[in-house]
């Protein structure tokens, strides 16, 4: 009556039981987030010195030339080479948000990102790391940008971001305010160097986006919940994850329909490089509808709440009047 | 009964290669297809196994969606009429999978020999129904279908499964620090082998992954039902296989047993698929042509005394063949009970009309109206695969029985990419007129059709409408706007307007605080504050506050979903793709009837 259960039939059973149990586990399971770590990267050296101070170069229609231009503008003939040290690991997170074309303007132009990479690997960094975690299919974005290729051939390491390597970092500074803790991505992370290139666009809900924006694509996670008190949270980020440079480009700037884009008639040739250490700073001079080509009546500098909440945070100034232009 | 004998048919080795050689390139071929880039030059690669298939030639030109891609099945169908269902010993990737597992699992296990022949008899009766359902105008035969069940396992369960084991395993050895596991992760993502990551929110309600379960079910079945008969399901069941049977009734090249047959039935034993019956005398056995899979192993290795011989040319007596065909009346009443089915499909699809949960939120360039659909899609699950959001998933009932696993969005884990087969150098070169839908691209029957950028960010998949009790704006009171900044048009479908709305923590304070807010409020205006007293006033919630709030351009709105898709509430998204009223079918220029003209015509538009 008993019938014995065969060896291969328990092993087949109880292996299919398994797979079928851990695939449950592993698709319900699939959250971001994952173990603690702390974002390490230095300071310029002149972090302090140069909180007012921006880089700026316009004119022409080179982009690589206007970054190059900008950066000694600010930091004299040594150029990169006061912040990278030999060795460095740089990570590098252009805005590869969307997927677009670079003349629609709303990824950074790949030229000035490929020239950063080559100044980094000239000044003697080891590696340069090249992401960003997309808003749109990332493999569209890395693709229809031409940043990918750009950085490639300038001899960066690009690769897509993977849900399973960020890290949860504590926002344990006294000046975040609404934050608490926020998976970051482990090579901004473990990065000895950060550079922030992020593209002047217009935003539906901050009015623009420039540098200090533009590092939520460092951030994992559920990132619609940084739109709820978008300019404090923006400001929290900052403090906690602090560039090494800034680099706005805004050879197009994006005067409506920002930050996706898709239209050429939205872009406004400016032909303009700002970099400077302090993301607040670059941001606040590049929001000053006198300095970019914001369509009349579209915001004023008040109301990029971003760039007041980041002054209160020390991280830079809201007053243009500070700003100590380097051209 | 005596001993097999160990000789092997020269074909023996050939048919091992051929059935290895198909599973591989049906399984690389999904694999390319699933990358989405192999298809994008020869969509028919991508449809080679569908395209084949008689049963969706003929099924589909009954249900009245005749395209002439599916001419291609002709071939088979023409060498079934001499070799009846070599397809199915030869080449079905679905046979080869059963036959491996046998190997695997059952190689040593004794099956019931005298397993009832009378089962033979369902699968005629299951290809009679199909047929006479897809004359009401519903392509449901493409749940039995063997090659539409491979696909759509394929698509739903082995990939997702492998992909899932692929990431857990290499994320686990990358985390152990074993160095080259970080860097073949990599490049499977980047090559896009990866499914794109489901961006599951918690709380969803979407059908997702759950048809993952069913559709393994549906497979191991088919595989372990050999535990009781080897090719239980082609024996038995399998519709193609019945029709392949059939048309290779009267072939010359079926096996004849000679009177030299001892009657020992190790043909029939030894027979993958049982394709011997013993003669109504008892004294010999006789070949089932109808069942003849053309693997020829009862010729050399099963008769002990050579009477089996496989085509033309020896003479054998040639007796009626044994009634494993079920007889008119059994057709007649199969044909009948659907005539009663089918209709019963079609009211439940219309009762379920008005329900909130029904889906009908079709791929870009799936037919309308929506019953056109159901006639011509196949369920074989291939625009599931394709999706590079992983955003398509098969329905359940909720449009009706008769929707069973046809195509939908589930905008909680996907949505339809805006340039989805669309390169960054064809934007750039303007060169836009090739197919910009991968569903539509490898759509075997047309049910999805191609259609070129242009056509496709235009094409209405459904309507994007706000859920005011849920959209933070709306009905919690804080800034969001998410939805409208992630709208891929050039032309964003979802804008907002500034209101002054009353703050809800305002609303919360008790009311004395509330009244000392007013009373202090009127002050400022008289300007008689003390510093205190400002201060005071500062402190407390303003009564209201200044909010954006968004609101959808529904002539604009496409439907891709990217803004349900982004939501970031927990649980259902405040914006939700609805399928469309109508009117906006009609007013989005669908120009249906045109376009399926144009399509029976050959080939998409």
């Amino acid at each position: 009556m008993a019938r014995g259960l065969s060896r291969r039939t328990f092993l087949a059973g109880t292996s299919a039981a398994a797979i079928g149990a851990a695939g449950m586990a592993g698709l319900s399971g699939c959250g971001g987030g994952g173990d603690q770590a702390a974002y390490r990267a230095r300071a310029h050296p002149q972090a302090e010195a140069w909180k007012n101070r921006i880089g700026l170069a316009q004119g022409g229609n080179d982009p690589a030339r206007n970054v190059r231009t900008a950066i000694e503008n600010l930091c004299a003939k040594d150029g990169v080479r006061t912040f990278i040290r030999q060795g460095d690991v740089v990570a590098v997170k252009p805005n590869i948000g969307w997927a677009q074309v670079p003349e629609m303007g709303a990824t950074v132009d790949p030229a000035v990102v490929a020239e950063v990479v080559r100044l980094c690997r000239e000044a003697g960094a080891g590696t340069v790391k090249v992401f960003d975690n997309s808003v749109g299919t990332d493999t569209k974005c890395y693709q229809f940008s031409g940043i990918e290729t750009a950085a490639r051939e300038a001899g960066a390491e690009v690769f897509l971001c993977q849900r399973h390597r960020f890290r949860t970092v504590v926002f344990a500074d006294p000046r975040c305010k609404r934050l608490k803790e926020w998976p970051i991505y482990d090579d901004v992370l473990t990065a000895d160097v950060l550079v922030n290139i992020a593209v002047a666009k217009t935003h539906n809900l901050s009015y623009v986006t420039l540098c200090m924006k533009n590092l939520m694509g460092t951030q994992g996670g559920d990132r619609g919940k940084m739109h709820q008190e978008i300019h404090q949270n923006l400001a929290d980020l900052n403090v906690t994850i602090t560039p090494t440079f800034n680099i706005l480009d805004a050879t197009r700037v994006m005067i409506d329909g920002g930050p996706s884009g898709g239209r050429k008639d939205q872009i406004v040739r400016a032909d303009t490089i700002v970099c400077g250490t302090s993301a607040t700073t670059v941001d606040c001079w590049a929001a000053d509808p006198a300095n970019l080509p914001w369509p009349k009546g579209h915001h004023d500098l008040a109301a990029v709440e971003m760039v007041t909440r980041g002054a209160e945070a020390s991280l830079g100034t809201a007053d243009p009047a500070k700003i100590e232009v380097s051209a | 009964m005596a001993k097999r004998k160990s000789r092997r048919h020269q074909l023996h080795a050939l048919r091992i290669v051929s059935q290895l050689v198909f599973l591989g390139l049906f399984i690389g071929l999904l694999v390319a297809t699933a990358l989405g880039t192999a298809v994008t030059a020869r969509p028919w690669l991508a449809q080679l196994f569908l395209i084949t298939d008689p049963l969706l030639l003929v099924g589909t030109t009954l249900a009245g969606a005749f395209s002439a891609a599916l001419l291609a099945a002709l071939a088979v169908l023409g060498f079934s009429f001499f070799f009846p269902r070599a397809y199915c010993g030869w080449i079905c990737p679905l046979g080869t999978s059963m036959d491996i597992v046998d190997k695997v699992l059952f190689r040593k296990r004794k099956r019931t020999r005298e397993a009832a022949p009378a089962l033979r008899q369902v699968k005629y009766g299951l290809l009679v129904v199909l047929l006479v359902t897809a004359v009401f105008g519903l392509g449901v035969f493409g749940w039995f279908d063997p090659i539409c069940i491979a696909t759509r396992s394929f698509a739903v369960v082995v990939y997702p499964i492998a992909d899932w084991a692929a990431k857990t395993g290499l994320v686990a050895a990358e985390k152990a620090g074993v160095g080259p596991a970080a860097d073949v992760y990599d490049w499977a993502s980047g090559a896009g082998l990866f499914i794109r990551d489901a961006n599951f929110k918690e709380g969803s309600t979407g059908i997702g992954y759950l048809w993952l379960a069913v559709f393994a079910a549906v497979l191991l079945g088919i595989w372990l039902a050999q535990a009781y008969q080897k090719r239980f399901w082609c024996r038995n069941l399998c519709p193609l296989g019945a029709m392949l049977g059939l048309v290779g009734s009267a072939s010359p090249f079926r096996p004849r047993v000679s009177d030299a047959c001892i009657a020992c039935g190790a043909c029939r034993d030894g027979c993958k698929v049982g394709a011997f019956q013993p003669a109504a005398d008892g004294e010999r056995y006789r070949n089932l042509v109808q069942e003849f899979i053309v693997c020829y192993a009862c010729e050399r290795e099963f008769c002990p005394v050579d009477a089996i011989h496989i085509g033309v040319g020896r003479p054998a007596p040639v007796r009626p063949a044994p009634r494993v065909v079920p007889g008119r009346r059994a057709f007649l009443g199969s044909a009948a009970a659907t005539v009663v089915v089918a209709p019963a499909m079609i009211l439940d699809q219309r009762t379920r009309e008005k329900n909130e949960t029904n889906p009908k939120v079709r791929p870009p360039g799936a037919l309308r109206p929506d019953t056109d659909f159901l006639a011509v899609c196949v369920r074989c699950g291939a625009c599931m695969r394709v999706c590079p959001t992983n955003a398509l998933h098969p329905s359940g009932i909720e449009n009706g029985v008769a929707g069973l696993w046809t195509p939908t969005f589930v905008f909680n884990i996907g949505y339809c990419e805006y340039y989805c087969g669309v390169s960054a150098e064809d934007v750039q070169a303007g060169r836009l007129d090739s197919t910009a839908n991968l569903c539509g691209k490898v759509c075997p029957t047309g049910a999805i059709r191609p259609l070129t950028h242009s056509e496709k960010v235009a094409h209405k998949i459904g309507t994007a409408v706000f859920n005011h009790t849920r959209c933070l704006p709306w009905a919690r009171g804080e800034e969001c706007l998410t939805c409208e900044e992630q709208c891929p048009l050039p032309d964003k479908a979802i804008s907002h307007r500034t209101e002054d709305v009353a703050n809800l923590d305002w609303l919360a304070l008790p009311e004395s605080q509330r009244n000392r807010y007013e009373d202090l409020q009127a002050r400022l205006a008289d300007d008689t504050l003390s510093a205190a007293e400002q201060q005071e006033l500062e402190s407390m919630p303003p009564k209201s506050r200044l909010l954006a709030r968004p609101y959808v351009l529904r002539d604009r709105c496409i439907g891709c979903g990217t803004c349900e898709n982004v939501c970031p509430l927990d649980g259902p998204s405040g914006v939700r793709v609805e399928r469309l009223q109508t009117r906006e079918i009609h007013s989005g220029g669908t120009r249906r009837r045109v376009q399926r003209r144009s399509r029976r015509g050959g080939g998409g538009d």
